[in-house]
Parts: C-alpha cells; sequence; structure tokens
C-alpha cells in the first residue's frame, strides 16, 4: 500500500488506486460477501478496527513530521525500528576515538524515539476503536451490506465521517500535541546529531563543513549588501554630476531614507564556525 | 440501505469498472499543465522574482492606466499559481480583466544557502524591494496589496511599517489571532523547538504537506480519491483534480530560520495580536494600519479557522474595514466554483468603490 503521505500524493493515479483498495477492503469488511442477509455490524467494530489501526500505522507511522521524511529529510528517513548502524558507526580514523559520547547521544535519541512511536501507536488504536464504535452505534443494526455503488458510497462517508471525528476528538487533546513535538523535537535533534557526525567525517577528509559554507555565505552575503550600499550611494553623485538624474534604485533608497539599519548587516556577517 | 437478495458480486463488478475508467482518465490528465496567464519577471532578489501581468487585450486600456498597480503577495509554504490555475479558476486573471495592472510575488525555493534568511528579509528585503520597484514603475503612487495567508500575515506587517507605500490592503485567508482554540495546527505546534528547526536546516515541502494532511488525513488522503467513483468523471473535471493535485503536493522547501521564526512569534507567541513582534528594530502595530482594508476568509477553513482571521477586525487602525466570509474551505476559496464566483467580484468592486 502507497504512503499517501509522501510519494503517492504526488501521482494522483496512485493515490487514487491506493484509496481505491482501502475502499474496497473496507466494502468486504462491511460484509459484502454474505449475500442479501444485514451485516452482524456489532462483530463488525473489531476487524473494521484493526484494520483502520493497521492503515494509521502505515500512513502516520510517526506522525506527520516524519511520515514524508523520505530521502527528502534524512534524519527522518530510515524509519524507527533500527537506526542505520553504518552511519553512526565510529570512524574509522584518529579522532573518532573520542567520538563515543555522541555515538551514545544518538542511540539514546533513536530510543527515545520508539518509546515515543509506542505512545503514538497507543493513540492510533484508541483513535481506531472509537471510529469503529461510532460507526457501528450509527449504522443502525437494520442496515444491510450495500447493493449499488450509491448505498456503497454512503455507507463510506458515514466511516469517513466517524473516523474523522474520533481522530479529531484525541489529536485536539493536550496530551496529543505534547507528544506530537516530542516526536518532531527528537526527529530533529537526531538530524542534528547526524549532521554533527557527518561533520566530523567530512573535517577529518579535509573537506568544508557546513559551518565553514555558511559562515563563507554569511560574508559574501555582508558583501553584497556593503557594495550595494555603496553603490547606491556613488550613483546620487554622478546623477548630479551629469544631470540626468537618479535610477530608479536611488530614487527608492531616498525615499526610504537613511539605509537599513546597520544591526541587519552585522547579524548575518561571518560567524566563526564551530569547533 | 439495502436491497436483499441484492448480488454484492454485481456491486463489486459495477465498483471494479469504476475503478478502472477513472484510473485511465487520471493517467490521460497526468501532463495537465497549470499557470494560465502571461507574465514576465521584473526585479528579482536573492530567490525572489517579482512578475509582471501582461494586460489582457480585452482588458479596457483607460481603466488600466486609472488603477492603481495590484502587488499579491502568496505565502511561503506554497506555489502561487493556484491563483492563476486555469482560465476558469483564476483570481488573476478576474483582475486583469477589471483591467488591473497585476504583480504577483514569487518566492520560489531557497536553497541550503539560504537557510539563514529570516522573516525580517523577507519582508523588508524581498517584499519591500517589490513594492519599490512598482513605485518607481508607477509614478510613486502607493500601491494595492493582496496578501494571501502567510502572505497576509507579511503584508499586515509591511502594511503596518510602510504605511506611505500602501494605498489599501487586501487579506485573504489571513490568521491574525494564532490562538484560537479551534486552530489545531497551532496547538500541534506550540511546543516544537525552534532552535532545532533552526539547526536542521531547510525544512522540505513534504514535511509541510504531510503536517497540513494530517489535520484531517481521511478526507485529504482517501475519501477525496474515493469520491471521483461517484463524481464526475468527465475529462474536464479530471482534469481539473489533477490540477489541485499537482499545486497541493508541489510545496516549496522552507529557509530554516524563517520557518523557525514564523512558528516562534506567531503560532506560539502570537506576537501579532500581543503587538509584541519586532521586524528591522521597529515594533509592529496592527493599530498602525488605516489604509482601507478588506479581509476575505473562508468559514470552513481547517488551517486558518474564520476566527483567527476575524480577529483582525479588532485589531487594525482602520476606519474603513470590511470582512468577507466565503462559505468554503482553505484551498475552496482559491479554486472552488463558489469562491470563484464572489472572491474576486468582491475585491474588484471594493477597490473600484474607493478609487
Amino acid at each position: 500500500m502507497e504512503n499517501p503521505f509522501t510519494s503517492a500524493g504526488s501521482r494522483p493515479e496512485a493515490a487514487f488506486a491506493s484509496a481505491a483498495e482501502r475502499f474496497f477492503e473496507l466494502l468486504k469488511a462491511f460484509g459484502m460477501p454474505a449475500t442479501g442477509q444485514p451485516p452482524n455490524w456489532s462483530s463488525l467494530a473489531a476487524p473494521l478496527a484493526g484494520q483502520f489501526e493497521q492503515w494509521l500505522r502505515m500512513s502516520q507511522a510517526a506522525g506527520p513530521w516524519l511520515a514524508a521524511g523520505g530521502a527528502a529529510w534524512p534524519g527522518a528517513s530510515a524509519g524507527f525500528t533500527a537506526p542505520p548502524s553504518a552511519s553512526f558507526g565510529p570512524l574509522p580514523l584518529g579522532p573518532a576515538a573520542a567520538q563515543a559520547g555522541e555515538v551514545q547521544r544518538t542511540w539514546e535519541l533513536w530510543g527515545r524515539l520508539a518509546q515515543l512511536q509506542t505512545r503514538l501507536a497507543a493513540c492510533w488504536s484508541e483513535i481506531a476503536n472509537t471510529a469503529a464504535q461510532r460507526f457501528v452505534a450509527r449504522v443502525g443494526s437494520a442496515a444491510g451490506a450495500p447493493a449499488t455503488p450509491e448505498q456503497a458510497m454512503k455507507l463510506y462517508e458515514l466511516w469517513v465521517n466517524c473516523a474523522e471525528e474520533a481522530y479529531a476528538a484525541t489529536v485536539h487533546e493536550e496530551d496529543f500535541a505534547r507528544l506530537q513535538a516530542e516526536l518532531a523535537n527528537t526527529a530533529a535533534a537526531l538530524l542534528v546529531e547526524q549532521r554533527r557526525h557527518a561533520e566530523t567525517l567530512v573535517r577529518a577528509f579535509g573537506l568544508p563543513t557546513r559551518n565553514e559554507v555558511d559562515a563563507l555565505y554569511g560574508q559574501v552575503k555582508d558583501l553584497r549588501r556593503q557594495l550595494a550600499e555603496l553603490t547606491d550611494a556613488a550613483r546620487p553623485a554622478r546623477a548630479g554630476e551629469s544631470r540626468t538624474g537618479g535610477d530608479e534604485r536611488a530614487a527608492a533608497r531616498r525615499r526610504e531614507g537613511p539605509a537599513p539599519r546597520r544591526g541587519s548587516a552585522r547579524r548575518t556577517r561571518a560567524r566563526r564556525p564551530r569547533a | 440501505m439495502t436491497a436483499p437478495g441484492a448480488d454484492p458480486g454485481a456491486l463489486f463488478a459495477q465498483l471494479t469498472l469504476r475503478v478502472a475508467e477513472t484510473l485511465a482518465r487520471l493517467r490521460q490528465a497526468r501532463d495537465v499543465t497549470v499557470g494560465c496567464s502571461a507574465k514576465r519577471p521584473v526585479w528579482n532578489c536573492g530567490k525572489t522574482t517579482l512578475h509582471h501581468y501582461l494586460p489582457l487585450a480585452e482588458a479596457s486600456v483607460a481603466r488600466r492606466r486609472a488603477s492603481r498597480p495590484v502587488l499579491i503577495c502568496f505565502a511561503l509554504v506554497n506555489r502561487p499559481y493556484i491563483l492563476d490555475l486555469q482560465p476558469d479558476r483564476s483570481l488573476v486573471r478576474r483582475l486583469l480583466e477589471a483591467g488591473l495592472s497585476v504583480y504577483l510575488i514569487d518566492w520560489n525555493d531557497p536553497d541550503e544557502a539560504d537557510r539563514r534568511v529570516d522573516l525580517e528579509e523577507y519582508i523588508e528585503t524581498h517584499l519591500g524591494g517589490c513594492v519599490r520597484h512598482i513605485l518607481a514603475s508607477h509614478g510613486d503612487e502607493p500601491l494595492d496589496l493582496l496578501g494571501v495567508c502567510q502572505g497576509g500575515v507579511l503584508s499586515l506587517i509591511y502594511s503596518a511599517l510602510h504605511r506611505e507605500h500602501i494605498a489599501r490592503l487586501v487579506t485573504l485567508t489571513t490568521p491574525v489571532d494564532f490562538h484560537t482554540p479551534d486552530n489545531l495546527l497551532s496547538k500541534w505546534v506550540r511546543q516544537l523547538d525552534t532552535r532545532l528547526i533552526e539547526a536542521s536546516g531547510n525544512i522540505p515541502g513534504e514535511v509541510l504537506n504531510a503536517l497540513f494532511l494530517a489535520l484531517m488525513p481521511f478526507r485529504l488522503t482517501q475519501q477525496k480519491y474515493v469520491r471521483l467513483l461517484a463524481g464526475n468523471t468527465e475529462p474536464q473535471a479530471i482534469e481539473d483534480f489533477v490540477r489541485m493535485e499537482k499545486w497541493i503536493f508541489d510545496s516549496p522547501p522552507q529557509a530554516a530560520v524563517a520557518l523557525a521564526q514564523f512558528v516562534r512569534w506567531f503560532y506560539q507567541e502570537n506576537r501579532l495580536m500581543r503587538g509584541t513582534l519586532e521586524i528591522a528594530g521597529r515594533r509592529v502595530r496592527l493599530a498602525d494600519i488605516r489604509q482601507p482594508l478588506l479581509n476575505l476568509y473562508a468559514l470552513e477553513d481547517h488551517i486558518v479557522p474564520p476566527a483567527a482571521s476575524a480577529a483582525l477586525r479588532e485589531q487594525v487602525g482602520s476606519r474603513d474595514y470590511s470582512d468577507c466570509a466565503v462559505a468554503t474551505g482553505h484551498i475552496g476559496m482559491y479554486v472552488s466554483r463558489s469562491a470563484q464566483a464572489a472572491v474576486p467580484g468582491r475585491i474588484i468592486s471594493w477597490l473600484s468603490e474607493r478609487r
């Protein structure tokens, strides 16, 4: 099954096929094969909840923060069953010996993430059970299995309403919001930690680190700003000499009054790379 | 709901046929194009490009000359072409038809070199640069600013800080009070560690997409597709659907520092409402917005709840404030048939009444 939070969504036909597959599974769960007989809805609550919970676990394995990570957000990409040990093993170089503490920290974060995952799974279970109970209560004991596509759609809409209501009831709670934030914070901390490891590695190979590149970029940006200020300051004088009037940019600067405060320029000045 | 003695096999066969037909039409529509009005880039700064839409031949030249230019400031988190998706779903097209001179800011994709671009830079340098360019091109007369969603927040800030540049302000699905009780997005991000967001680097668009979809996962990732089985499967309808899908999943990455600031200052600290926001060393007070202001919001908006937008009324200093609530959702506000009938017309008539 495609994860609707990832690539399938950008290919509507794949997302549609996945949703249609789920729809058919649901119709089967509604007791479609039992020809002519009204399904025993109350006995369907447990399998419905089970099926629903499975979907929740697959589609939102780690909450929205991480479900879409994939290759785009490396820190969130590897799933949460086991850390990719190769990425976190000690480096085969001298300085690596000093990194044991960092590796320990990474393992702690993975452990924390696994704990949070378990708590999230409990939420999915609660939502699935509540949704199934709501559905059984609303569908009415007299209702039978749908016989036409329109009836099937009606039943499906009822199921989605129940699922969405059960979901909303849980995810609006303070506890859930805290859990979501903890998951996101832990995943982000893990990503930062991974990058720190990567920086250690590139430094060992004599390559520029992210921090060093950032510092250089900050310097370039600052120089560009200073150059623009100097160019603007020089233009009115030149324009006056040639009696042609200022250009659009200089005019805009004059309208704006003084040049941008120096503080903002200072703020982007290169930072010292972290040791 | 039941038909005694019905054959479930026949039902499955019917549905399977519908699935196959819909799938084939979706595949046919795969290469559908988005964006319909001709435009040209006229200014840029960093990754940001200011576009000017070419006037329509049928629009009145006299009216175009008489009207102020309109600058559309869209959100950083989505692509602005939703406002010009296709000829019959285009706010831009309606504005052009009314003879307005329309500019649009495309923030484009920040890369890792832009990870430290902050909100001050986006507002003062990028948005401000666009405004100054337009002023210089139109005889220094103040312009009309149309801010959409997060772009509405940036527009409110700019209008409060640079009153002399903005004649009239229109906000569309713009959050102002980020702490209304029904704001699920706000609840979820309230306890995020924004220092970690900054340290993590730019945030991929996919992450934000997943977050938005997770607000109503069954409707947004399942039901809307299954409804294709019951709805209109004419090629045109399917193409419209695919265009929307393209837009929804085509989200740009977010500069780390700007996103972290947006989360902290607005979602966590609600600075716009509390009057505690400072940009470029200046306090931003919504009460300083005295220009005529039209605020449009959606009544079924799950991303920007109506109360979050409607709060603007009590905050701005404008004596000429109007709002307009439309019975649709957040995205529906840009493309739904009901909104297409209501929103562009309201904006155009509001602007022309204040010429």
